[in-house]
């Protein structure tokens, strides 16, 4: 080996981040990032961890969810006017309060509600709302209805709450990043399959190749200082900083995560039989990463074609259904597991739809829909009030819950951060927890 | 079943296709631009569904890939996958769909703030009455499902029909701005200054949205060869793939090979994720997919014999179990020959410009000499050769152009 890697290396090692920690020592990385704990138990803030503390599960249903057709007010003559081929009857519907009904195929759904552990936000939504897909998800997810910002609530929280933590902190089960994973330092980490999730080289000089890999995929350190180093983790973007210490820095949070992640699917299978739909694999990893312990505490699932333009009917509902059966192996392998009460899980979606049904049997992007709070620590019940169907916004219900409050919610009583430093504003919480 | 396969091979051939296109081609720049019209003018066989309306659809912005601006959208309204896609083909006068309206302001000419709700709601008016036969792809106009009552759009009033409303949007002013920074950031750099997209939206609006003296204009800015623009692109997995085929000489890619890396990136073309097409930049790499990136690298190269996949096949394996066994490697022997070898500077500086085509980084070139030096013997042979390309590959100045 050169006397370059030597120096490097050597130095790498005994700096205390150990950023560069190697693939062929795992150990490593898991005693410097039990350094940092030791470091942080110190200060003012203590860092749960995923491990013991409360873990938030975000599921996006991509395309906009027709929340009409999800939680149905089935009495409102106004709703079976507007929609004379989409509109539920009643007698299709699982009756959750007089005159609301859940769709027929939430059935798992509408059990959590029985045990008092699901809770429907009904008109929640944002002031000015827009109506395209990209513009609103990204309102949804920076939770900045300006669509100003270039960080996402959850990599805000990452960032303000959680230094120091590793990337681990969230962990999103999409091929592409989510924009609310975008954080200026940290923004955990990203994987589909779990067995893969390492550099794979062969050969005979396997060894010097995984230095030379470590070396490179990590940010330059200065020796003086060693400063950067304190960035392990991370691959949101800091400000001004060029695409190739970005990629750098992503470099480095695969490492420090592979191994880690690596083992714990290996060493726990599922208790509990999953759908085999995209969304029941997502889930099913994410109850062997809980059940392994993991320091993640934020979770980010995707379930996308909610766009129903056109044939809406058969599709919404078997989209719900898929929806609902992941759901339903999840909450039953966490009842396993013993986790149940620390996990939440919420749904989200970029927006509702038009009240009234277009000509091609589906329905146009819309403002106020409803979202879903499910978990053994949800106070079950109907929030918020359901926007009137008579008084509509150009032909949208208006909201009447401002997705914030929900957000805020989250993060003042389950995840137990100051929600005013990752909203930057103080919002209303709705009581749902606890 | 029979049909759902078929369907699926067919779908499967029309990526192939494209994909080798790029590989081949002798004019890279209007595949290029081939390539940024789909993303621009986004339309995905999930919906569409017709391979052949697809494959027209691409064959037209080939056509006018160095075209007019204007003249290309002017087709696009009337090209049946897009209208199947934007629901145009569905559209009447008693209830008008908004969704072809909204997005050919939004993300085709205007680009947000340009037009008011008002604006969409008046021309997804003037946009009905058209009618798609999806098996012919032939498109007709009904007049009686047309609105053709009087509109107020953008500032102006009138019985319009769809092709007045695409007027009525490329006379805007806003219009070569959006697509000009759209153009810079899809060969450059994010978020160019406003006196280079002023500067190149006179020239666009002087020329009639004509393209080539846009581009030649474009790349003969300063702009263009600065600090912040050159080898700082983060590629697409579309370029990745194509760029490393060529580097490598490669003989065609199995057509599910493709298809099973580029989900895995995050990239198939024909299937954008929304109509404002694929997120660039920074949002292709995390994690997950810079380590795909690098294992796919390492297959191509033939260097992954990691015990615990080898001979591992069906889902387990790489990819989703796409038939690798197919995938012919690169010819090593003709690309590095033997002469090259002998010298460890030469062979990583010959390596590093056909790889990253401009000088190694300082440390790069630390790091790629130093691990060739510890791995040589006698001589490198081929498949060390092949290791120390996929070592090159898997770092973070790969991922750049």
């Amino acid at each position: 080996m050169s006397d370059f890697l030597k120096t490097r290396r050597e130095f790498l090692r005994n700096s205390i981040w150990g950023a560069s920690a190697s693939w062929a020592v795992p150990m490593f990385v898991q005693q410097t990032f039990g350094e940092i704990d030791e470091s942080t138990r110190d200060s003012a803030i203590q860092v749960d961890s995923g491990k013991d503390a409360e873990i938030l599960v975000v599921l996006q249903m991509a395309g906009g969810n027709d929340g009409l057709n999800t939680v149905v007010p089935y009495d409102n003559d106004d709703y079976h006017k507007a929609r004379p081929t989409l509109a539920k009857k009643e007698k299709d519907l699982i009756k959750v309060v007089d005159g609301l009904g859940l769709n027929h195929r939430l059935q798992g759904l509408a059990g959590l509600y029985d045990e008092g552990d699901l809770a429907i936000v009904q008109g929640v939504g944002y002031p000015n709302p827009n109506r395209s897909h990209f513009v609103s998800t990204s309102i949804w997810e920076t939770a900045d209805p300006r669509n100003r910002s270039n960080t996402g609530w959850l990599g805000r929280y990452f960032d303000n709450e959680c230094s120091g933590m590793d990337p681990m902190v969230g962990m999103s089960l999409r091929k592409t990043q989510p924009e609310s994973f975008g954080a200026e330092r940290n923004s955990g980490i990203s994987l589909s399959t779990p067995d893969l999730y390492r550099w794979i080289h062969g050969g005979e000089h396997k060894d010097v190749a995984e230095e030379v890999f470590s070396d490179l995929n990590a940010p330059d350190i200065d020796p003086v200082s060693g400063d950067s180093v304190k960035e392990v983790g991370g691959s949101g973007g800091l400000v001004g900083e060029d695409n190739a210490s970005y990629l750098e820095r992503v470099g480095l949070s695969a490492q420090v995560s592979s191994e880690q992640v690596i083992q714990v699917a290996r060493k726990h299978n599922p208790q509990v039989k999953y759908p085999g739909s995209s969304l029941g694999k997502s889930l099913s990893l994410v109850g062997r990463m809980i059940a392994g312990e993991m320091p993640t505490r934020v979770y980010y699932v995707s379930h996308g074609g909610f766009d129903t333009h056109r044939n809406q009917t058969g599709r919404h509902d078997q989209l719900l259904g898929e929806m609902d059966g992941a759901l339903k192996a999840f909450f039953r392998d966490l009842k396993e597991q013993g986790n149940y009460s620390r996990v939440t899980v919420m749904t989200f979606s970029e927006f509702g739809r038009r009240v009234g049904e277009n000509a091609s049997g589906g329905t146009d992007h819309g403002q106020g829909s409803c979202l879903f709070v499910a978990g053994g620590g949800v106070k079950g019940g109907v929030y918020g009030e359901h926007p009137s169907l008579s008084d509509l916004h150009k032909g949208d219900l208006k909201f009447t819950t401002d997705f914030r409050r929900v957000y805020a919610t989250l993060l003042d009583d389950w995840l137990k951060t100051d929600s005013k430093a990752v909203l930057g504003k103080e919002f209303k919480g709705l009581d749902l927890l606890g | 079943m029979q049909a759902a396969k078929l369907s699926r091979e067919r779908k499967l051939s029309l990526l192939g296709w494209w994909m080798d296109r790029m590989r081949r081609t002798d004019s890279p720049l209007r595949e290029k631009m081939v390539f940024f019209w789909h993303d621009h003018f986004a339309t995905s066989i999930q919906k569409v569904r017709f391979v052949r309306l697809m494959y027209r659809q691409n064959q037209l912005f080939r056509e006018e890939a160095l075209g007019n601006f204007g003249k290309l959208t002017h087709q696009i309204i009337e090209d049946p996958a897009m209208m199947i896609y934007l629901d145009s083909a569905q559209s009447n006068k008693k209830k008008p769909n908004e969704n072809f309206a909204r997005e050919l302001m939004e993300l085709f000419t205007l680009g947000e703030g340009a037009y008011t709700e008002e604006d969409i709601k008046e021309a997804a008016r003037a946009f009905t009455g058209y009618r798609v036969n999806r098996r012919t792809g032939k498109v007709g106009f009904t007049k009686r499902r047309w609105d053709e009552g009087e509109k107020t759009i953008l500032g102006e009033t009138g019985r319009f029909n769809g092709e007045d409303v695409t007027r009525l949007v490329l006379k805007q002013p806003a219009c070569a701005r959006y697509l000009v920074g759209k153009l810079w950031e899809y060969f450059s750099y994010e978020k160019p200054s406003s006196q280079v997209v002023d500067r190149l939206a006179q020239v666009f609006v002087k020329h009639d949205y004509e393209l080539k003296p846009l581009l030649r204009e474009l790349f003969l800015a300063k702009e263009f060869y600065s600090e912040q623009a050159i080898r700082s692109q983060i590629k697409s997995p579309v370029e990745y793939v194509v760029k490393m085929s060529r580097q490598l000489e490669m003989d065609k890619i199995p057509d599910s090979v493709l298809l099973q890396t580029l989900t895995q990136l995050g990239q198939v073309p024909f299937q954008p994720p929304n109509v404002a097409g694929w997120d660039w930049g920074r949002a292709w790499v995390n994690t997950n997919t810079l380590l795909t990136r690098y294992h796919f690298a390492g297959l191509i190269l033939g260097v992954l014999n990691d015990p615990k996949n080898k001979g591992q096949r069906g889902k387990k394996g790489f990819f989703g179990g796409a038939k690798f066994r197919s995938l012919s490697k690169p010819d090593i022997e003709g690309l590095v020959p033997r002469a090259q070898r002998e010298d460890i500077p030469a062979l990583v500086s010959e390596l590093g410009f056909r790889l990253f085509q401009a000088p190694l980084r300082e440390k790069d070139r630390v790091a790629f000499e130093s691990y060739a030096k510890a791995m040589k013997g006698e001589i490198f042979t081929n498949t060390e050769v092949s290791e120390l390309i996929h070592v090159m590959m898997s770092t973070p100045s790969y991922q750049l152009s």
